[in-house]
């Protein structure tokens, strides 16, 4: 039942229900799990400073390579994926209705006839 | 130059650059290149961050006329290399077999147990490299780089939900590789 609830504690750190939040301000093993948690946090912060040089020649190649500037979307393939992505959804959930309907239309017709 | 003079000596360079004068974009390149390639380093690892890096510069350029400054210019550029990090790795796994998005098992990474920050922050970048690239995105751009989860979610083009299994996905795998802790 611990092994449980320490299971449910780290599955949402921070989150769930009260019992929850008592458990990990009371077990051992949560305990220790959490300053490992925070531990990686903050290693992972301070990667943000580490800044790698980039590889010798990048500035000259890009350079290089200017085309003309015709304010093109960068992020527009990513719109699209998720306009494509909705609309998806939006058409299941439609078929969904759709076939819903037909189904009640179909019960009431029997009925009455 | 004190911090103001760099701010408006970037501010006179992006109106050159915004205006087409590929000298003043140059000069943006040096400035920002190693930061934008830490990022591609980061998100897609080195063989592929050079390209990304080369590419998010060049798309940079041609979009730099629809940059109106609501962000900081490196925000922006960032926006731009995590865009470009995520198209040029879809393209490189069409002819690579990568492994599928899910928790992949392994044992420990480093066999030492490493409790203390600095010998975590030594292992970090090779542990990072065995997430998944969805993990490892949400993960840097989290925990690294400090977004929001909506924030990493919009721009990876996945759902916030997402966002949140990954990164919970992400952080267990990176204490399992770094501590061998299950
Ligand atoms: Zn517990």
């Amino acid at each position: 039942m611990r092994r449980l609830r320490c299971f449910l504690a780290d599955l949402a750190p921070g989150e769930g229900p009260p019992a929850l939040a008592a458990h990990r301000e009371s077990c051992l093993r949560c305990q220790a799990a959490g300053a490992r948690e925070r531990a990686l946090g903050r290693a992972l912060g301070a990667l943000r400073d580490e800044v790698v040089a980039a590889p010798p020649g990048l500035q000259m190649r890009v350079l290089a390579r200017l085309g003309r500037q015709d304010a093109f979307d960068p992020r527009r393939a990513l719109i699209a994926r998720a306009a494509a992505r909705y609309a998806a959804a939006a058409g299941l959930a439609g078929a969904t209705l759709a076939a819903l309907l037909a189904g009640v239309l179909r019960r009431h017709s029997r009925a009455l006839g | 130059m004190t911090a103001g003079e760099v701010q408006r000596a970037e501010e006179e360079l992006l109106a050159r650059a915004r205006n087409g004068d590929r000298e003043a974009f140059g000069d943006l390149v040096g400035r920002y290149q190693d930061t934008v390639y830490t990022l591609a380093l980061r998100l897609v690892g080195p063989d592929l961050a050079a390209d990304v890096a080369q590419e998010a510069l060049l798309r940079a350029w041609r979009a730099l006329p629809r940059f109106r400054g609501e962000a900081a210019f490196a925000t922006w550029l960032h926006r731009i290399t995590v865009n470009t990090a995520w198209t040029l790795r879809r393209r490189a796994r069409r002819h690579t077999a990568e492994p599928l998005e899910g928790d992949r098992e392994d044992g420990g990474l480093l066999p030492e147990r490493a409790g203390e920050l600095a010998e975590l922050r030594a292992g970090l970048t090779r542990a990072l490299g065995c997430l998944t690239p969805g993990q490892r995105a949400v993960v840097v751009l989290r925990d690294v780089y400090g977004w929001s989860n909506s924030e990493a979610a919009r721009e990876l083009g996945i759902t916030e939900t997402t966002a949140k299994v990954r990164l919970h996905r992400a952080r267990r795998r990176l204490r399992v590789l770094l501590e061998g802790v299950r």
